[in-house]
Protein backbone atom coordinates (compact mmCIF):
# COMPACT_ATOMS: atom_id res chain seq x y z
CA UNK A 1 0.00 0.00 0.00
CA UNK A 2 0.76 3.85 -0.36
CA UNK A 3 2.06 5.34 1.75
CA UNK A 4 4.34 2.15 2.79
CA UNK A 5 2.84 0.52 6.28
CA UNK A 6 6.12 1.01 8.27
CA UNK A 7 6.20 4.63 7.41
CA UNK A 8 2.44 5.12 8.81
CA UNK A 9 3.01 3.22 11.52
CA UNK A 10 6.07 5.30 12.98
CA UNK A 11 3.96 8.20 12.46
CA UNK A 12 1.57 7.10 13.96
CA UNK A 13 3.43 6.04 17.39
CA UNK A 14 4.51 9.69 17.67
CA UNK A 15 1.43 10.72 16.95
CA UNK A 16 -0.74 8.58 19.41
CA UNK A 17 2.21 9.86 21.85
CA UNK A 18 1.55 13.29 21.24
CA UNK A 19 -2.15 12.84 21.47
CA UNK A 20 -1.91 10.86 25.29
CA UNK A 21 0.39 13.90 26.66
CA UNK A 22 -2.44 15.68 29.14
CA UNK A 23 -1.37 19.26 27.40
CA UNK A 24 -2.83 17.99 23.97
CA UNK A 25 -6.61 19.64 23.10
CA UNK A 26 -9.23 17.48 23.07
CA UNK A 27 -10.67 19.15 20.35
CA UNK A 28 -7.37 17.17 18.13
CA UNK A 29 -7.99 14.17 20.28
CA UNK A 30 -11.06 13.28 19.01
CA UNK A 31 -10.20 13.56 15.02
CA UNK A 32 -6.29 11.85 15.79
CA UNK A 33 -7.59 8.91 17.75
CA UNK A 34 -10.25 8.13 15.18
CA UNK A 35 -8.58 7.72 12.31
CA UNK A 36 -5.37 6.21 13.95
CA UNK A 37 -8.07 3.10 14.77
CA UNK A 38 -9.09 3.38 11.31
CA UNK A 39 -5.74 3.18 9.99
CA UNK A 40 -4.59 0.52 12.48
CA UNK A 41 -7.70 -1.83 11.39
CA UNK A 42 -6.35 -1.49 7.35
CA UNK A 43 -2.83 -2.33 8.39
CA UNK A 44 -3.72 -5.57 10.20
CA UNK A 45 -6.12 -6.38 7.14
CA UNK A 46 -2.98 -6.22 5.03
CA UNK A 47 -0.72 -7.58 6.79
CA UNK A 48 -0.53 -11.68 6.64
CA UNK A 49 -1.07 -11.25 2.78
CA UNK A 50 1.49 -8.50 2.01
CA UNK A 51 3.85 -10.47 0.40
CA UNK A 52 2.18 -13.29 -0.94
CA UNK A 53 0.28 -10.68 -2.83
CA UNK A 54 3.38 -9.20 -4.15
CA UNK A 55 5.32 -12.44 -5.24
CA UNK A 56 1.99 -13.50 -7.22
CA UNK A 57 1.83 -9.76 -8.81
CA UNK A 58 5.15 -9.77 -9.69
CA UNK A 59 5.43 -13.35 -11.34
CA UNK A 60 2.39 -12.50 -13.08
CA UNK A 61 3.46 -9.63 -14.78
CA UNK A 62 6.94 -10.91 -15.07
CA UNK A 63 5.24 -13.71 -17.05
CA UNK A 64 3.51 -11.16 -19.15
CA UNK A 65 6.47 -8.95 -20.04
CA UNK A 66 8.52 -12.37 -20.60
CA UNK A 67 10.95 -11.52 -17.80
CA UNK A 68 12.05 -14.51 -16.53
CA UNK A 69 14.29 -12.79 -13.17
CA UNK A 70 13.45 -14.54 -10.03
CA UNK A 71 13.04 -12.53 -6.48
CA UNK A 72 15.52 -13.79 -4.10
CA UNK A 73 15.00 -11.01 -1.60
CA UNK A 74 11.33 -11.52 0.02
CA UNK A 75 11.82 -7.99 1.94
CA UNK A 76 8.24 -5.99 1.43
CA UNK A 77 10.75 -3.36 0.47
CA UNK A 78 12.12 -5.16 -2.06
CA UNK A 79 9.00 -6.83 -3.63
CA UNK A 80 7.27 -3.35 -3.81
CA UNK A 81 10.39 -1.87 -5.99
CA UNK A 82 10.14 -4.74 -7.78
CA UNK A 83 6.51 -4.20 -8.53
CA UNK A 84 7.02 -0.85 -9.70
CA UNK A 85 9.57 -1.76 -11.75
CA UNK A 86 7.43 -4.35 -13.20
CA UNK A 87 4.31 -1.65 -13.45
CA UNK A 88 6.45 0.67 -15.06
CA UNK A 89 7.33 -1.80 -17.79
CA UNK A 90 3.93 -3.21 -18.11
CA UNK A 91 2.18 0.42 -18.74
CA UNK A 92 5.08 0.75 -21.82
CA UNK A 93 4.03 -2.85 -23.05
CA UNK A 94 0.11 -1.62 -22.85
CA UNK A 95 1.20 1.22 -24.87
CA UNK A 96 2.68 -0.71 -27.89
CA UNK A 97 -0.13 -3.34 -27.95
CA UNK A 98 -2.40 -0.51 -28.54
CA UNK A 99 -0.27 1.12 -30.97
CA UNK A 100 0.30 -2.04 -32.63
CA UNK A 101 -3.56 -3.09 -32.25
CA UNK A 102 -3.01 -6.45 -30.78
CA UNK A 103 -6.42 -7.20 -28.73
CA UNK A 104 -5.13 -10.00 -27.47
CA UNK A 105 -2.09 -8.99 -25.59
CA UNK A 106 -4.21 -6.03 -24.47
CA UNK A 107 -6.90 -8.11 -23.26
CA UNK A 108 -3.88 -10.04 -21.37
CA UNK A 109 -2.95 -6.96 -19.95
CA UNK A 110 -6.29 -5.66 -18.78
CA UNK A 111 -6.85 -9.03 -17.19
CA UNK A 112 -3.79 -9.01 -15.22
CA UNK A 113 -4.73 -5.04 -14.50
CA UNK A 114 -8.15 -6.46 -12.88
CA UNK A 115 -6.26 -9.31 -10.56
CA UNK A 116 -4.50 -6.91 -9.41
CA UNK A 117 -6.99 -5.02 -7.90
CA UNK A 118 -8.88 -8.01 -6.48
CA UNK A 119 -5.30 -8.80 -4.66
CA UNK A 120 -5.40 -5.42 -3.09
CA UNK A 121 -8.91 -5.17 -2.31
CA UNK A 122 -9.83 -4.38 1.16
CA UNK A 123 -13.00 -5.38 3.00
CA UNK A 124 -13.78 -1.77 3.30
CA UNK A 125 -13.58 -0.74 -0.34
CA UNK A 126 -16.28 0.93 -2.17
CA UNK A 127 -16.00 -0.57 -5.20
CA UNK B 1 -7.92 22.65 28.26
CA UNK B 2 -8.04 25.87 26.02
CA UNK B 3 -6.98 25.23 22.42
CA UNK B 4 -3.82 27.32 21.19
CA UNK B 5 -6.21 28.83 18.14
CA UNK B 6 -8.59 30.73 20.63
CA UNK B 7 -6.58 33.51 22.14
CA UNK B 8 -4.69 33.92 18.22
CA UNK B 9 -8.21 33.79 16.62
CA UNK B 10 -9.89 36.15 18.89
CA UNK B 11 -6.88 38.83 18.53
CA UNK B 12 -7.80 38.56 14.60
CA UNK B 13 -11.30 38.86 14.67
CA UNK B 14 -10.89 41.90 16.88
CA UNK B 15 -9.25 43.36 14.02
CA UNK B 16 -12.23 42.78 11.89
CA UNK B 17 -14.88 43.67 14.47
CA UNK B 18 -13.46 47.55 16.23
CA UNK B 19 -17.14 48.15 17.20
CA UNK B 20 -17.14 44.73 19.52
CA UNK B 21 -15.55 44.52 22.48
CA UNK B 22 -14.73 41.77 25.44
CA UNK B 23 -14.37 39.59 22.70
CA UNK B 24 -13.50 35.58 23.59
CA UNK B 25 -13.01 32.32 21.59
CA UNK B 26 -14.11 28.93 22.86
CA UNK B 27 -15.01 25.50 22.22
CA UNK B 28 -13.05 25.09 19.41
CA UNK B 29 -12.99 22.17 17.68
CA UNK B 30 -11.25 20.29 15.00
CA UNK B 31 -13.38 18.44 12.26
CA UNK B 32 -12.59 15.43 11.45
CA UNK B 33 -12.37 14.97 7.60
CA UNK B 34 -11.01 18.13 6.32
CA UNK B 35 -8.18 17.21 4.23
CA UNK B 36 -7.87 20.12 1.43
CA UNK B 37 -8.16 22.54 4.49
CA UNK B 38 -8.18 22.10 8.89
CA UNK B 39 -11.66 22.87 9.32
CA UNK B 40 -12.70 23.83 13.02
CA UNK B 41 -15.97 24.99 14.34
CA UNK B 42 -15.98 27.33 17.58
CA UNK B 43 -17.68 30.12 19.57
CA UNK B 44 -17.81 33.26 19.50
CA UNK B 45 -19.02 35.77 22.26
CA UNK B 46 -18.59 39.65 22.82
CA UNK B 47 -20.55 42.88 23.67
CA UNK B 48 -21.58 45.29 21.20
CA UNK B 49 -23.99 48.54 21.29
CA UNK B 50 -24.58 47.18 24.57
CA UNK B 51 -25.66 44.16 24.56
CA UNK B 52 -24.28 40.23 24.69
CA UNK B 53 -23.63 38.20 21.53
CA UNK B 54 -22.87 34.95 20.79
CA UNK B 55 -21.88 33.59 17.19
CA UNK B 56 -21.30 29.72 15.76
CA UNK B 57 -18.45 30.00 13.24
CA UNK B 58 -16.08 28.03 11.13
CA UNK B 59 -12.58 28.26 10.56
CA UNK B 60 -10.70 27.08 7.42
CA UNK B 61 -7.11 27.16 7.31
CA UNK B 62 -4.92 25.59 5.04
CA UNK B 63 -2.74 22.95 6.04
CA UNK B 64 1.28 22.71 5.04
CA UNK B 65 0.38 20.58 2.11
CA UNK B 66 -3.13 19.95 1.47
CA UNK B 67 -4.75 16.90 -0.45
CA UNK B 68 -6.11 19.02 -2.70
CA UNK B 69 -3.87 22.26 -3.68
CA UNK B 70 -6.11 25.27 -4.40
CA UNK B 71 -6.34 28.87 -4.00
CA UNK B 72 -8.71 29.56 -1.01
CA UNK B 73 -9.28 33.03 -2.52
CA UNK B 74 -11.31 31.01 -5.24
CA UNK B 75 -13.21 29.15 -2.73
CA UNK B 76 -14.26 31.81 -0.63
CA UNK B 77 -15.20 33.87 -4.20
CA UNK B 78 -17.22 30.88 -4.90
CA UNK B 79 -19.32 30.98 -1.99
CA UNK B 80 -19.47 34.62 -1.73
CA UNK B 81 -20.92 34.60 -5.13
CA UNK B 82 -23.78 32.14 -3.99
CA UNK B 83 -24.76 33.21 -1.21
CA UNK B 84 -28.51 34.01 -1.10
CA UNK B 85 -29.44 32.91 -3.96
CA UNK B 86 -31.12 28.99 -4.67
CA UNK B 87 -27.72 27.32 -3.87
CA UNK B 88 -27.41 27.34 -0.25
CA UNK B 89 -24.45 28.22 1.32
CA UNK B 90 -22.75 29.35 4.32
CA UNK B 91 -22.31 33.32 4.86
CA UNK B 92 -18.59 34.12 4.52
CA UNK B 93 -16.97 36.72 6.75
CA UNK B 94 -13.52 37.14 6.11
CA UNK B 95 -10.43 36.02 4.20
CA UNK B 96 -7.12 36.10 5.46
CA UNK B 97 -4.30 35.89 3.25
CA UNK B 98 -1.23 36.77 5.09
CA UNK B 99 0.50 34.34 7.42
CA UNK B 100 0.98 36.30 10.26
CA UNK B 101 -2.62 36.31 12.23
CA UNK B 102 -2.84 31.94 12.61
CA UNK B 103 0.46 30.92 10.67
CA UNK B 104 -1.40 29.79 7.24
CA UNK B 105 -3.75 31.21 5.58
CA UNK B 106 -7.81 31.03 6.20
CA UNK B 107 -11.17 32.16 6.02
CA UNK B 108 -13.81 32.38 8.95
CA UNK B 109 -17.93 31.72 7.87
CA UNK B 110 -20.75 31.16 10.03
CA UNK B 111 -21.50 27.86 10.77
CA UNK B 112 -24.99 26.32 9.77
CA UNK B 113 -26.12 24.37 12.69
CA UNK B 114 -28.37 21.71 13.17
CA UNK B 115 -27.64 19.67 10.40
CA UNK B 116 -25.53 16.66 9.27
CA UNK B 117 -22.78 15.75 6.52
CA UNK B 118 -21.84 12.27 6.78
CA UNK B 119 -22.69 9.90 4.04
CA UNK B 120 -22.75 6.84 6.88
CA UNK B 121 -25.61 8.73 8.45
CA UNK B 122 -27.64 9.64 5.47
CA UNK B 123 -27.34 5.63 5.09
CA UNK B 124 -27.63 3.90 8.39
CA UNK B 125 -31.35 3.62 8.08
CA UNK B 126 -32.76 6.64 9.83
CA UNK B 127 -32.88 9.00 6.55
CA UNK B 128 -34.34 5.93 4.33
CA UNK B 129 -38.13 7.93 3.86
CA UNK B 130 -36.43 10.86 2.78
CA UNK B 131 -33.47 9.65 0.36
CA UNK B 132 -35.31 10.69 -2.53
CA UNK B 133 -36.16 14.11 -1.23
CA UNK B 134 -32.57 14.49 -0.70
CA UNK B 135 -32.03 13.62 -3.87
CA UNK B 136 -34.06 15.68 -5.66
CA UNK B 137 -32.89 18.41 -3.72
CA UNK B 138 -29.24 17.65 -4.77
CA UNK B 139 -29.34 17.27 -8.27
CA UNK B 140 -31.98 20.34 -8.13
CA UNK B 141 -29.32 22.48 -6.68
CA UNK B 142 -26.60 21.10 -9.29
CA UNK B 143 -29.04 21.84 -12.15
CA UNK B 144 -28.89 25.29 -10.35
CA UNK B 145 -25.20 26.09 -10.37
CA UNK B 146 -25.35 25.04 -13.37
CA UNK B 147 -27.55 27.56 -14.83
CA UNK B 148 -25.86 30.52 -12.90
CA UNK B 149 -24.15 33.50 -15.45
CA UNK B 150 -20.43 33.32 -13.71
CA UNK B 151 -20.19 36.64 -15.34
CA UNK B 152 -23.24 38.02 -13.47
CA UNK B 153 -21.50 35.73 -10.40
CA UNK B 154 -18.34 37.79 -10.52
CA UNK B 155 -15.86 34.93 -10.88
CA UNK B 156 -14.85 35.44 -14.14
CA UNK B 157 -12.69 37.54 -12.45
CA UNK B 158 -11.20 35.27 -10.18
CA UNK B 159 -11.38 32.01 -12.17
CA UNK B 160 -9.80 31.29 -15.88
CA UNK B 161 -12.59 31.33 -18.68
CA UNK B 162 -11.61 28.65 -21.29
CA UNK B 163 -13.33 28.50 -23.96
CA UNK B 164 -16.01 25.63 -24.67
CA UNK B 165 -13.91 23.59 -26.57
CA UNK B 166 -11.11 23.97 -24.25
CA UNK B 167 -12.82 22.38 -21.19
CA UNK B 168 -12.14 18.90 -21.20
CA UNK B 169 -8.33 19.47 -22.36
CA UNK B 170 -7.66 21.49 -19.43
CA UNK B 171 -9.05 19.43 -17.05
CA UNK B 172 -7.27 16.38 -18.51
CA UNK B 173 -4.10 18.42 -18.51
CA UNK B 174 -4.13 19.52 -15.19
CA UNK B 175 -5.04 16.02 -13.67
CA UNK B 176 -2.22 14.27 -15.69
CA UNK B 177 0.19 16.70 -14.69
CA UNK B 178 -0.66 16.04 -10.47
CA UNK B 179 0.32 12.21 -12.00
CA UNK B 180 3.61 13.03 -13.69
CA UNK B 181 4.11 15.04 -10.13
CA UNK B 182 2.91 12.93 -7.53
CA UNK B 183 2.77 9.34 -8.30
CA UNK B 184 4.81 7.48 -5.86
CA UNK B 185 4.12 4.21 -7.95
CA UNK B 186 3.49 3.52 -11.48
CA UNK B 187 -0.49 3.91 -12.01
CA UNK B 188 -1.29 1.49 -15.13
CA UNK B 189 -5.08 1.52 -14.75
CA UNK B 190 -5.37 5.51 -14.42
CA UNK B 191 -2.89 5.92 -17.50
CA UNK B 192 -4.67 3.42 -19.49
CA UNK B 193 -7.73 5.77 -19.18
CA UNK B 194 -6.39 9.01 -19.46
CA UNK B 195 -4.96 8.15 -23.38
CA UNK B 196 -8.58 6.75 -23.59
CA UNK B 197 -9.80 10.01 -22.88
CA UNK B 198 -7.56 11.75 -25.10
CA UNK B 199 -8.09 9.60 -27.64
CA UNK B 200 -12.03 9.83 -27.59
CA UNK B 201 -12.80 13.03 -26.53
CA UNK B 202 -15.96 14.86 -25.66
CA UNK B 203 -17.41 17.30 -27.50
CA UNK B 204 -17.42 21.58 -26.85
CA UNK B 205 -19.28 22.15 -23.65
CA UNK B 206 -22.95 23.47 -23.90
CA UNK B 207 -21.91 26.71 -22.23
CA UNK B 208 -19.26 27.84 -19.94
CA UNK B 209 -20.33 27.05 -16.13
CA UNK B 210 -19.71 27.17 -12.49
CA UNK B 211 -18.20 23.79 -11.88
CA UNK B 212 -18.01 22.84 -7.90
CA UNK B 213 -16.01 20.17 -8.88
CA UNK B 214 -16.43 18.38 -5.67
CA UNK B 215 -20.73 18.22 -5.62
CA UNK B 216 -21.01 14.58 -4.06
CA UNK B 217 -23.27 12.80 -1.26
CA UNK B 218 -21.10 14.28 2.03
CA UNK B 219 -19.72 17.75 0.95
CA UNK B 220 -23.83 19.10 1.41
CA UNK B 221 -25.85 19.50 4.58
CA UNK B 222 -28.86 17.78 5.24
CA UNK B 223 -31.60 17.52 7.83
CA UNK B 224 -34.51 14.80 8.85
CA UNK B 225 -36.87 15.90 6.33
CA UNK B 226 -34.23 15.67 3.27
CA UNK B 227 -33.85 19.54 2.84
CA UNK B 228 -30.46 20.78 1.33
CA UNK B 229 -29.31 23.62 3.21
CA UNK B 230 -25.51 23.98 2.81
CA UNK B 231 -23.28 23.42 -0.20
CA UNK B 232 -19.79 22.91 1.19
CA UNK B 233 -16.16 22.32 0.27
CA UNK B 234 -15.91 24.84 -2.97
CA UNK B 235 -12.25 24.25 -2.97
CA UNK B 236 -12.12 22.81 -6.54
CA UNK B 237 -14.78 25.12 -7.93
CA UNK B 238 -13.63 26.47 -11.88
CA UNK B 239 -15.55 27.56 -14.52
CA UNK B 240 -16.27 24.58 -17.28
CA UNK B 241 -18.48 22.02 -18.82
CA UNK B 242 -21.61 21.09 -16.69
CA UNK B 243 -21.30 17.56 -17.34
CA UNK B 244 -17.84 17.49 -15.35
CA UNK B 245 -20.27 18.52 -12.24
CA UNK B 246 -22.73 16.12 -13.30
CA UNK B 247 -20.58 13.08 -13.75
CA UNK B 248 -18.19 13.79 -10.50
CA UNK B 249 -21.02 12.54 -8.43
CA UNK B 250 -21.56 9.19 -10.98
CA UNK B 251 -17.72 8.35 -9.96
CA UNK B 252 -18.61 4.71 -8.64
CA UNK B 253 -16.86 5.45 -5.51
CA UNK B 254 -19.33 7.55 -4.36
CA UNK B 255 -21.59 5.27 -4.87
CA UNK B 256 -20.68 4.23 -1.04
CA UNK B 257 -21.15 0.42 -1.93
CA UNK B 258 -25.53 0.95 -2.79
CA UNK B 259 -25.19 0.94 -6.20
CA UNK B 260 -26.98 3.98 -6.81
CA UNK B 261 -25.94 7.72 -8.11
CA UNK B 262 -24.72 9.34 -4.98
CA UNK B 263 -25.93 6.48 -2.56
CA UNK B 264 -29.44 7.88 -3.37
CA UNK B 265 -31.57 7.10 -6.54
CA UNK B 266 -30.90 5.30 -10.14
CA UNK B 267 -28.77 6.95 -12.37
CA UNK B 268 -31.18 7.92 -14.96
CA UNK B 269 -33.80 9.57 -12.17
CA UNK B 270 -30.22 11.76 -10.79
CA UNK B 271 -29.92 13.06 -14.19
CA UNK B 272 -33.86 13.52 -15.05
CA UNK B 273 -34.16 16.23 -12.06
CA UNK B 274 -30.59 17.58 -13.07
CA UNK B 275 -31.97 18.44 -16.90
CA UNK B 276 -35.25 19.89 -15.26
CA UNK B 277 -33.28 22.18 -13.12
CA UNK B 278 -30.38 23.74 -15.40
CA UNK B 279 -32.08 23.35 -18.54
CA UNK B 280 -29.24 21.50 -19.87
CA UNK B 281 -29.09 17.92 -21.80
CA UNK B 282 -26.81 15.27 -20.86
CA UNK B 283 -25.68 13.28 -23.84
CA UNK B 284 -24.81 9.82 -22.55
CA UNK B 285 -21.39 9.81 -24.72
CA UNK B 286 -19.92 12.87 -23.24
CA UNK B 287 -21.17 12.06 -19.85
CA UNK B 288 -19.51 9.13 -19.96
CA UNK B 289 -16.32 10.42 -20.95
CA UNK B 290 -16.66 13.41 -17.62
CA UNK B 291 -17.54 10.22 -15.53
CA UNK B 292 -14.33 8.87 -17.05
CA UNK B 293 -12.09 11.54 -16.31
CA UNK B 294 -13.73 12.10 -12.55
CA UNK B 295 -12.43 8.49 -12.05
CA UNK B 296 -8.69 10.01 -12.70
CA UNK B 297 -9.65 13.00 -10.83
CA UNK B 298 -10.42 11.18 -8.39
CA UNK B 299 -7.49 8.48 -8.16
CA UNK B 300 -5.26 12.29 -8.66
CA UNK B 301 -6.18 13.46 -5.66
CA UNK B 302 -5.96 10.23 -3.46
CA UNK B 303 -2.12 10.10 -5.42
CA UNK B 304 -1.78 13.90 -4.01
CA UNK B 305 -2.72 12.88 -0.78
CA UNK B 306 -0.14 9.73 -0.60
CA UNK B 307 2.59 12.51 -1.65
CA UNK B 308 1.88 14.67 0.68
CA UNK B 309 2.24 12.26 3.03
CA UNK B 310 5.63 10.85 2.08
CA UNK B 311 7.39 14.03 1.00
CA UNK B 312 6.15 15.14 4.88
CA UNK B 313 4.42 18.18 3.92
CA UNK B 314 1.11 16.68 5.79
CA UNK B 315 1.35 13.40 8.07
CA UNK B 316 -2.04 14.20 9.32
CA UNK B 317 -3.80 10.47 9.57
CA UNK B 318 -6.75 12.13 6.84
CA UNK B 319 -3.70 11.77 4.11
CA UNK B 320 -2.62 8.25 4.46
CA UNK B 321 -6.34 6.77 5.15
CA UNK B 322 -7.90 8.33 1.67
CA UNK B 323 -4.99 6.87 0.05
CA UNK B 324 -5.24 3.54 1.62
CA UNK B 325 -9.12 3.48 1.36
CA UNK B 326 -9.38 4.83 -2.03
CA UNK B 327 -6.10 3.97 -4.55
CA UNK B 328 -7.69 0.91 -4.79
CA UNK B 329 -11.27 1.54 -4.78
CA UNK B 330 -10.33 3.99 -7.56
CA UNK B 331 -8.58 1.83 -10.12
CA UNK B 332 -11.18 -0.28 -9.68
CA UNK B 333 -14.19 2.16 -10.38
CA UNK B 334 -11.85 3.21 -13.81
CA UNK B 335 -12.18 -0.31 -14.68
CA UNK B 336 -15.91 -0.32 -13.87
CA UNK B 337 -16.54 2.83 -16.03
CA UNK B 338 -13.91 1.02 -18.85
CA UNK B 339 -16.29 -1.97 -18.62
CA UNK B 340 -13.47 -4.16 -17.86
CA UNK B 341 -14.00 -5.17 -13.90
Amino acid sequence: MTPEVPAVLAEMAGLLMRTASPGAPDAERTSALTLSSMLLMVAAEVWDAAAQNLVQENRAIAELLGDHSLESDLHLSVLRAENSRLRAELIAAHIIAENAGDQIRQDAIWAELRASTDRRRLSISLV
Amino acid sequence: MSHPLEARLARYIETQMPEASDIEVSQIERISGGASRETYRFVLNYRQDGAAQTRRLILRRDPPASLIDTDRRIEFAAYRAFYGSTVPVPRMLWLEEAETALDHPFFIAEELTGFQTAPQLLFAGGYDKVLAKVADRKWSILGQIARADPAALGLTSVMASPGVDECWRRELDHWEHIFDTDEAEPQPIARAAIRWLRSNPPPPAQKLCVVHGDYRTGNFLFDQEGEIHGVLDWEMAHLGDPLEDLAWGFNPIWEFGRGLAGGLVPQDQAIAIWRKSSGLIADPAALHWWTLFNCVKGQGIWVGSARAFIDGGNKEPIMVYAAWWLLNAQDRAILKVMGRL
